[in-house]
Formats: structure tokens, C-alpha cells, sequence
């Protein structure tokens, strides 16, 4: 997958000011940086939901903002994890990981309903496959979004800061899953604060500041000496936080 | 000159007396009533989406058609439709379908449809659908458009994710807000009879001009409505709670 120099504007606000990126096969990719950095914009420009004002993104080698390409069908081999996890929630949790397969990929009923099970199998959640969203803990939900993805077998999944709606206690049982998968070899990016999944997992680490890529480098790079003076005050904030990251080093 | 003492039970026994009339006049209303809430559903739920979906243009004029109706008295509407054909010389012709049954020895004739029908029922539904448009674009707006964007993330198209996860969700929670309109609108079929339907009130009227007797019959009347009303709205409460999405 190759992002080139996307840009993006709400009316007179530039959220992104020319992201440029390349993400091979398997590679985990972790966006991180202050809110109102534009990372979320850009996980939705490169999936359309809110298309980029310019620039261009790749997948496999086809460009997905051009207007011969299906959009829905492209959208279908980009998965993406939501922050609030949007489950729907009139389904159970088995249909909201099968609808896509029957409803995009028309299988039938019975076929969908095998696959979305291993889907649920594959991040803990098989026996909580009949409950609704609304009865299940938000890392359960959570897990159930990144199944709903995981299902559709897609390129590439983004995961817009999984993790952060939820209670310090359920964020463990998500990442653990986001490291199952990311070991089994998906394709991520992954906006996120959680430096432990990071240092894990990233092949790559892009810090964004308003708009553009501060700086970008191995996750041994970041926590052992990052150059510029707004990533080391960022990562010192985490720390503050969440506790040293040379902790996470060890 | 003998005044009678006023006898509201003997009053009561003299408009029963009628009840065939009152009883066809019923199952008139109840048909209108019935025909026009499903008709304002699936047009209101059509302009509801429209407004919430169709682009610029489509959904300004979803909203001025709801914005007119809503705004007009439903009599002139009635009229209007009414006279239309006439005033344009189109003949509307003298035809009906009516159905008869025979009920305690006593022969009971409905006419189903005829013009002055077909004009009352393209009315009340035209009407009914703005309100219901307006109760389910509510809904809509409320299911949020995450819900939306979850989908189409999938890869489902516009439409298919405004089918199968919107509306499912929307309809489910339109129910409280939509029940007014199913209990406002058996109550709105009464101006079909300024256009000669025999609905449940004309055959009031008719009673009335029948036996003079005119306070009992009407309460009668409101009786009816009252708990033709009560039953719908517990329908509904019903329908509302089994629908309800477990864990919400």
C-alpha cells in the first residue's frame, strides 16, 4: 500500500498537509501524535470515507481515488476498527461480523455464519456470539469490531485508537488480540498511544503534528533518541501518564 | 306545553337502535384509517429519506412538500383534492365496489371504494405521510451517521447500509414518536364527511337527524374513538417492547 502526499481541508482548516507513506505486506504500521494532529483524517481518507482533497493512495498497485475504481468493493479489502466501535447494534454480535460476507461478499447464510464464527474464534468471542453490542463490555465490543473486520479477510486493516474509549482494565484483552493478529501477519496501521503495543509490533512509527509527519522511524528510534524537541515533549507527556517507556523497552 | 324530563338511558336505547348504522360507519373509518397510516408510512418513510439523503435538490423538495402539508388546514387539502378532477374537466365517473353482510337480522352495506373514498383516502394518506416523515427522519438522524460509516466501511453501498443497518434501527425507535400520529390520525378521517363519506361521524349525523337526539349519540361517538385509541396506542406499546433491541 502507498499513500502519496494526501491533503485535506474541513472549509478553512487543513487537517492534512501532505502524508506520504508505503506499507509493505504484514508490516504494522503506528500513527501517534497529539489530537487535532489529523490522524484520524487520515485513516478515513484512505479508506474514502472522507476522501482526500488531493493526493494519492494505492492498494496493490490501484489507485483507490480514481474514478473507474468501485469504491465499495476497495472499501471491502480495507477493514477498519473504530474508537467508538460502532457494533450495530439491532445484530448480534455473529451478525455483525457476518453481514458484510452476505451482504458485500454474497455468501450464503450458512457459509457466512461458519466463517464469521471463526472470525469470533479467532479474537475470544465465540461464546459471546448471540449477545447484542449493548450487552457485551466494551473490550468485548471493541473485539468484536476488529472480528468484523478480521472477517472480510481484508489488504489492510486501520484501527482508528481502539483502545481509547475503553477502561484501563479492558484495554489489555484488545491489544492482546491487536498483537495475535498483528503476529499472524495482517497488515495494520494503527493510531494509537499505547507504546507497549507499539514497541511490540511496529515495523514502522510515524509521529504526525498538525498536518505533516514530524518524524518517523523504528520504535527503537523513538523511545531511544527521537530528534526533534515536539516528539520528545509528546513521548514525556506519555510518560507522565502511562509511566516511563524505557520500562517498556525492558 | 310538557316538557320531558331529560332520560339519558332511554336516549341511549334509542340511538342503539341504530347501531347498524353507527357499526358500518365504524368499520368505514377503521378502513380509511387503516389504508391511509400504511400509505403515509411507506410514502412518509420514501420522504424521509429523501430529506435526509437525497442530495441538494431531492431533499428540498422533501421538505417542501412536508413544510406545505404540515402547514395547510387538512380540510383545504380534502377540497382541494376533492374538486381538482372537476375543475379540470376530468370526469371522476359514478362507480364503487361496496361489500354487504348480513349481522343480527339486520343488512350491512359498506362502499369500500368510490370517488368521494378514493379522494378521502389520497388525502389522509398525502397528510399523514409528512407527519410520518418528519417522526422517522428523527429516527434516522438519532441512529447517527456512524452507524453508517461502520458500514460502508465494510464495503456495503450507500443504500444497502441505509437498508440494512439504518432503517432497521431507525424503525425500531420511531415506534413511541410514530404512535401519536396512529392515535391522532382515526381522529383526523372524521372530514370525510364534509365530502359525503359514510364514515362513523356522518352516520352520527345521521342518527341525529333520525332521532333528534344529539348529546348522547355524539358522546357515544367519543366513546368509541376513546377506546378505539386506547387499544391502538397499547398495540403499539406492545409492538415497542417486543422490538426493543435486548441490552439498550
Amino acid at each position: 500500500m502507498r499513500v502519496v502526499d494526501i491533503w485535506k481541508s474541513y472549509e478553512d482548516l487543513e487537517v492534512l498537509k501532505g502524508v506520504s507513506f508505503e506499507l509493505g505486506e504484514g508490516e504494522v504500521k503506528v500513527v501517534f501524535g497529539p489530537s487535532g494532529s489529523g490522524k484520524s483524517t487520515m485513516l478515513r481518507c484512505i479508506n474514502m470515507l472522507n476522501p482526500p482533497d488531493k493526493g494519492e493512495i494505492f492498494l496493490r498497485g490501484q489507485n483507490i481515488n480514481s474514478s473507474e475504481v468501485n469504491i465499495n468493493e476497495m472499501r471491502a479489502r480495507i477493514g477498519m476498527v473504530f474508537q467508538n466501535f460502532n457494533l450495530f447494534a439491532h445484530l448480534k454480535a455473529i451478525d455483525n461480523v457476518s453481514i458484510g460476507l452476505r451482504r458485500v461478499k454474497k455468501f450464503p447464510k450458512e457459509e457466512a455464519r461458519a466463517k464469521a464464527l471463526e472470525s469470533l474464534k479467532s479474537v475470544k468471542m465465540e461464546e459471546w456470539a448471540d449477545h447484542y453490542p449493548a450487552e457485551l463490555s466494551g473490550g468485548q465490543q471493541q473485539r468484536v469490531g476488529i472480528a468484523r473486520a478480521l472477517a472480510m479477510k481484508p489488504d489492510v486493516i486501520l484501527f482508528d485508537e481502539p483502545t481509547s474509549a475503553l477502561d484501563p482494565e479492558l484495554i489489555g484483552e484488545v491489544l492482546q488480540v491487536m498483537l495475535d493478529i498483528a503476529k499472524s501477519g495482517t497488515t495494520m496501521i494503527v493510531v494509537t498511544h499505547e507504546m507497549g503495543f507499539a514497541r511490540a509490533v511496529a515495523s514502522e512509527m510515524i509521529f504526525l503534528g498538525e498536518g505533516v509527519i514530524i518524524e518517523r522511524g523504528t520504535p527503537e528510534h523513538f523511545f531511544v533518541s527521537p530528534e526533534s524537541e515536539r516528539v520528545k515533549s509528546f513521548l514525556q507527556q506519555l510518560d507522565i501518564l502511562y509511566g516511563s517507556h524505557e520500562k517498556l523497552l525492558k | 306545553m310538557i316538557l320531558q324530563r331529560p332520560n339519558p338511558l332511554r336516549d341511549l336505547f334509542i340511538v342503539l337502535g341504530y347501531w347498524d348504522h353507527i357499526f358500518s360507519g365504524y368499520l368505514l373509518t377503521m378502513w380509511l384509517y387503516g389504508w391511509a397510516l400504511l400509505m403515509g408510512f411507506f410514502f412518509g418513510l420514501l420522504l424521509a429519506n429523501l430529506r435526509q439523503y437525497g442530495g441538494r435538490f431531492l431533499s428540498r423538495i422533501a421538505t417542501g412538500y412536508i413544510e406545505f402539508i404540515r402547514g395547510t388546514p387538512l380540510l383545504a387539502q380534502l377540497l382541494f383534492i376533492y374538486f381538482l378532477p372537476s375543475s379540470l374537466n376530468i370526469p371522476v365517473g359514478n362507480w364503487k365496489i361496496e361489500t354487504s353482510f348480513t349481522l343480527l337480522n339486520k343488512d350491512i352495506t359498506i362502499i369500500l371504494l368510490n370517488y368521494r373514498t378514493l379522494a378521502g383516502l389520497i388525502t389522509l394518506g398525502l397528510n399523514s405521510s409528512a407527519y410520518q416523515a418528519e417522526y422517522i427522519r428523527g429516527a434516522i438522524a438519532s441512529v447517527g451517521t456512524e452507524q453508517l460509516m461502520a458500514a460502508q466501511s465494510l464495503g456495503m453501498s450507500r443504500i444497502s447500509s441505509i437498508r440494512y443497518v439504518v432503517l432497521p434501527q431507525a424503525l425500531r425507535r420511531v415506534i413511541p414518536a410514530w404512535s401519536n400520529e396512529a392515535a391522532y390520525l382515526p381522529k383526523y378521517t372524521v372530514v370525510v364527511y364534509f365530502i359525503g363519506v359514510k364514515d362513523l361521524f356522518s352516520k352520527a349525523h345521521l342518527t341525529v337527524a333520525f332521532t333528534f337526539i344529539s348529546v348522547t349519540t355524539y358522546v357515544l361517538v367519543a366513546i368509541i374513538f376513546l377506546v378505539t385509541i386506547t387499544i391502538i396506542s397499547k398495540i403499539l406499546d406492545i409492538v415497542h417492547k417486543r422490538t426493543m433491541i435486548p441490552g439498550l
